[in-house]
């Protein structure tokens, strides 16, 4: 089982993966760099004629409907993946709390929202948040309240938070998940020895559980944090960038500029601003999981 | 003390049943909304007993195509788990075959691709499609999502097959047993789990998977979500005929993941709890 020089059958091995990487990754952000240092919309050509260099980039940073789709990017990710890990967190320890034999189904039924597709995801919440038949102002309604006090993705100052409460409800499970994972891994002895020392509840989680659940917060970033930075569906579905650009993310910006005006050149530009924000805020756990791998 | 006990227990099962409501209703208002006429989806409570119709799924089918839609999204999703599961699995063993830490690196190099936005790679990927005339068919969306399932179905594997003990496949080798003979017999049935998490995860994600193939396809290639998508992306939407096109491209795909949940569940925690 040792690799002799010149062993090709990793290689065979791993050649199909290999190549659809290239194809479908690699070539494609290749040229999509080249593009984005033209001033190219479809149909048009792309030579020293339209050669502008940075131009592109340029214009993005002169561009106030990106900054705010930064900003939206930006505040849509921390706050979604806070969001996830408190609440996934705070129901994987109760449900830890309880039986195995009325865990396990519960848990099953909390992770059906994992399984629906984003844009039915965004379609549901948007009958929730529909202000004559939605069952979110009726609820309101109960308590007094109506669009007025909660205007929901009717009005800029709070429609972002609408999209971020509709990604919760989907994502949460997943953290739900791998925490209760984390915590089976968790010895028994470690808790019995806090029962034994008279440590309160609150005190065992925040001394034990927590530090030993920090790779799984890890893996969680890893696997789902970093999708919040690519937020397309959601906000298609839901709100489409409205109102008046308040949930308007790179993503959807990039897609507009692209497929609705046909700006592919800057279109690319906003989507390789988006990868960049991506290596900056996910970058760091990337590299950490990434070493723990290589030990 | 056994007051405070008591409180605790109930608190716990409040949250516990806010989450659950909070995680059900949602679910529940649109597979109902599917089965109820336009007025009875207008009434606020959410009428609990109503008279069933199937005039949504009838609209959803005849005007929407959704026949059609399911069909694609059956075949985009059904190659791509093949090809990703397939592939996934001899590059797992590719890279277990080196066997020094540099597989463990392009293992989990192989996620790195998950820092590259999906939109960053459409755009140029749609023109090179154009360009070549490959685009609106089947092969766009499938190459799209193989690329990627194929390298978390990789990173996946290789975390299972480094599981195996070694003795297994030492003995295997002292028995002149060729390497893809090794694979072959004894690691692929000892890799089945593995090999059901990759699935129904690869599955999951063709199928609930919008951006690539909204952009990707053509009228005769939609997928569901796109097809769901086109109803919803309008100033107003007709919620009965999209909650049953959402009622249609849910439950399939919710049924199997619950046949398939210990799979599921063990495919998502990979990584999670060990290494």
């Amino acid at each position: 089982m040792t690799l002799e020089q010149g062993d090709l059958l990793p290689v065979l091995l791993l050649l199909p993966t290999l190549t659809i990487v290239v194809v479908v990754m690699l070539i494609p952000l290749c040229y999509g760099v080249y593009i984005s240092l033209f001033n190219y919309d479809i149909g048009g050509v792309l030579n020293a004629s339209t050669f502008i260099g940075f131009g592109n980039y340029i214009d993005l940073a002169k561009d106030a409907t990106v900054w705010r789709a930064l900003y939206n990017t930006v505040v849509f990710s921390v706050l979604a993946t806070m969001g996830d890990l408190l609440i996934g967190t705070v129901i994987a320890v109760l449900l830890h709390k309880l039986r195995p034999s009325v865990a396990g189904p519960l848990r099953a039924i909390t992770m059906m929202p994992l399984l629906v597709s984003p844009i039915i995801v965004g379609l549901i919440w948007r009958y929730i948040y529909d202000p004559t038949s939605g069952i979110l102002y009726w609820l309101l309604g109960l308590l007094g309240l109506g669009l007025k006090q909660v205007p929901g993705i009717t009005q800029s100052s709070t429609a972002l938070l609408s999209v971020i409460i509709a990604h919760w409800w989907q994502i949460t499970p997943f953290v739900i998940l791998l925490v209760t994972a984390g915590l089976v891994s968790i010895p028994c002895e470690l808790y019995e020895a806090a029962r034994i020392d008279g440590s309160s509840e609150l005190r065992t989680f925040f001394k034990i559980s927590l530090p030993l659940l920090m790779p799984v917060y890890m893996v969680i970033l890893v696997i789902s944090g970093v999708d919040t930075i690519k937020v397309f569906d959601i906000i298609y579905a839901l709100t489409q960038g409205g109102p008046a650009n308040a949930t308007l993310s790179l993503s959807i910006y990039a897609y507009n500029n692209a497929f609705q005006m046909y700006r592919m050149g800057y279109a690319m530009a906003i989507s390789l601003l988006t990868m960049g924000v991506s290596l900056i805020l996910f970058g760091i756990p990337f590299i950490r999981f990434n070493r723990r791998g290589a030990r | 003390m056994r007051k405070r006990q008591k409180i605790g227990k109930a608190l716990t099962w409040l949250l516990l049943a806010l989450f659950l409501v909070w995680t059900v209703v949602p679910i529940l208002l649109v597979l109902t909304n599917a089965f109820k006429t336009p007025l009875d989806i207008k009434k606020v409570p959410p009428v609990i007993f109503f008279k069933p119709t199937l005039n949504n799924f009838i609209k959803a089918f005849s005007v929407g195509d959704f026949g059609l839609y399911f069909q694609n999204s059956f075949v985009i999703a059904s190659i791509t788990t093949l090809i990703s599961v397939i592939g996934g699995a001899m590059g797992g063993y590719g890279l277990a075959l080196t066997k020094n830490r540099w597989g463990r690196v392009v293992s989990n190099l192989m996620l790195l691709g998950k820092l590259v936005p999906a939109i960053t790679i459409l755009i140029p990927f749609y023109m090179i499609l154009n360009a070549t005339h490959l685009y609106g068919g089947y092969i766009g969306p499938i190459l799209a999502h193989c690329s990627v399932n194929l390298p978390f179905v990789i990173w996946l594997m290789f975390g299972f097959i480094q599981d195996v003990p070694a003795e297994v496949f030492e003995s295997s080798m002292i028995d002149g047993a060729r390497r893809m003979q090794t694979f072959w017999c004894i690691l692929l049935p000892m890799l089945l789990p593995a090999i059901g998490s990759a699935v129904i995860l690869s599955m999951q994600y063709s199928w609930n998977e919008l951006l690539y193939s909204l952009q990707l396809t053509t009228m005769s290639s939609y997928t569901l979500p796109v097809g769901i998508g086109k109803f919803v992306g309008a100033v107003s939407v007709d919620w009965g005929k999209s909650s049953a096109a959402a009622a249609v491209t849910m439950v399939p795909i919710i049924i199997v993941s619950f046949i398939m949940q210990k799979y599921m569940v063990a495919g998502l925690t990979a990584g999670a709890v060990k290494g």
